[in-house]
């Protein structure tokens, strides 16, 4: 089975880098490309066209939450998971059309995995 | 001179992450990472840092280690200052933390870490033998307090309330008074009797202001039930 293609998206270079390290080191995925705003993550997502996006929820410009909603209205779009260092209930995930919002703290190659299995059955 | 920090958290994109963060600022000067408090005491007595950051739920059973480890380095290092992350607002653990004193600890919200401006300020802080409490926190504690009809918060003006959850903040007297829109001097006054108040008239002024918080918790019979493990 080919590769799940990730985006990932996140404003602070520390983070992102450490986003790409877990995704590399999880069996099965791999990082295609790194955006750091919300409208970048646009057009990244239009020329790469990847499986799965993980997205940083605070971003400066369009959130990403709103981002989110963006992606999710193009056809064939991809599943967007959101992560942020701030507590699941602050945000409406479900009506962004995210598959599932991560916490920072608790991702890892095993959450990563697990939850783009749920996301995906 | 920046402050030499060790930083703890078992989770690799927060340690990552933060220490990415905390790397890129000339303030702090990072000398240790740690995944988990047996690693984190080891670095501590080697480095002798002057701030700790550490998450609070971390191996073995994912509860209070953070808290447990902040209260024995604090008791074995007491030149090292304490700031403890949280995800959540846990007020009990805030309680528990600063239950024995206020000197040199501190409790912050993960959500805070990005912003690196208030990390800084907050393990400045810590590092000097002051506290910093996250005002997220710090509005819980208060939040359920004055909902008692025993608390001597009811004795409070809602201006006064108003001053004392910047001061329980850690703000300064300058900065309460550009963010409630009134004079230094007028925050001075509803600080004196706030202080008055709560009766901590005698306190020495370096923590009194934290204290203004403990005061009144330990008045209305302290944290209460801890909550479950995953609570």
């Amino acid at each position: 089975m080919a590769d799940v293609r990730v985006l990932i998206v996140d404003d602070q270079e520390p983070f992102r880098l450490a986003m790409a390290t877990v995704v590399e080191a999880t069996d099965g995925f791999v990082v295609v490309g790194l955006a750091t705003t919300g409208e970048e993550s646009l057009a990244a997502a239009a020329a790469l066209n990847p499986d799965l996006v993980l997205m940083d929820v605070n971003l400066p410009g369009i959130d990403g939450i709103e981002a989110t909603r963006r992606l999710r209205e193009a056809a064939d779009a991809p599943v967007v998971f959101l992560l942020s260092t701030y507590d699941e209930d602050q945000f409406d995930v479900e009506g962004s059309g995210a598959a599932a919002y991560v916490a920072k703290a608790a991702f890892g190659p095993d959450r990563l995995s697990e939850t783009w299995s749920a996301a995906a059955s | 001179m920046p402050v030499r920090v060790v930083f703890c958290d078992d989770s690799f994109l927060v340690r990552e992450g933060v220490a990415g963060l905390l790397t890129e600022t000339d303030e702090v000067d990072l000398v240790a990472t740690a995944t988990n408090p047996v690693e984190l005491h080891a670095a501590v007595a080697e480095h002798r840092p002057a701030a700790v950051l550490t998450d609070i739920r971390m191996p073995p059973t994912f509860t209070t280690e953070g808290i447990d480890a902040a209260k024995q380095i604090r008791a074995e290092f007491p030149e090292t200052g304490v700031l403890v992350l949280s995800q959540y607002i846990e007020e009990e653990y805030a309680f528990e933390l600063l239950s024995e004193g206020v000197e040199g600890l501190g409790y912050l919200l993960k959500e805070r870490v990005s912003q690196v401006d208030e990390l800084v300020g907050a393990l400045q802080a810590v590092a000097r033998g002051g506290s910093a409490l996250d005002p997220k926190v710090v509005e819980g504690l208060m939040a359920r307090k004055t909902s008692q009809a025993s608390s001597p918060l009811q004795a409070l003006t809602e201006r006064e309330l108003e001053v004392l959850k910047e001061l329980a903040a850690g703000r300064s007297n300058a900065a309460t008074a550009a963010a409630l829109f009134m004079s230094d001097r007028a925050v001075e006054k509803h600080i004196s009797s706030v202080f008055q108040k709560l009766d901590l008239t005698q306190e020495s002024d370096v923590n009194r202001r934290v204290m203004a918080v403990l005061v009144f918790l330990e008045a209305t019979g302290g944290g209460g039930n801890r909550p479950q493990p995953g609570g």
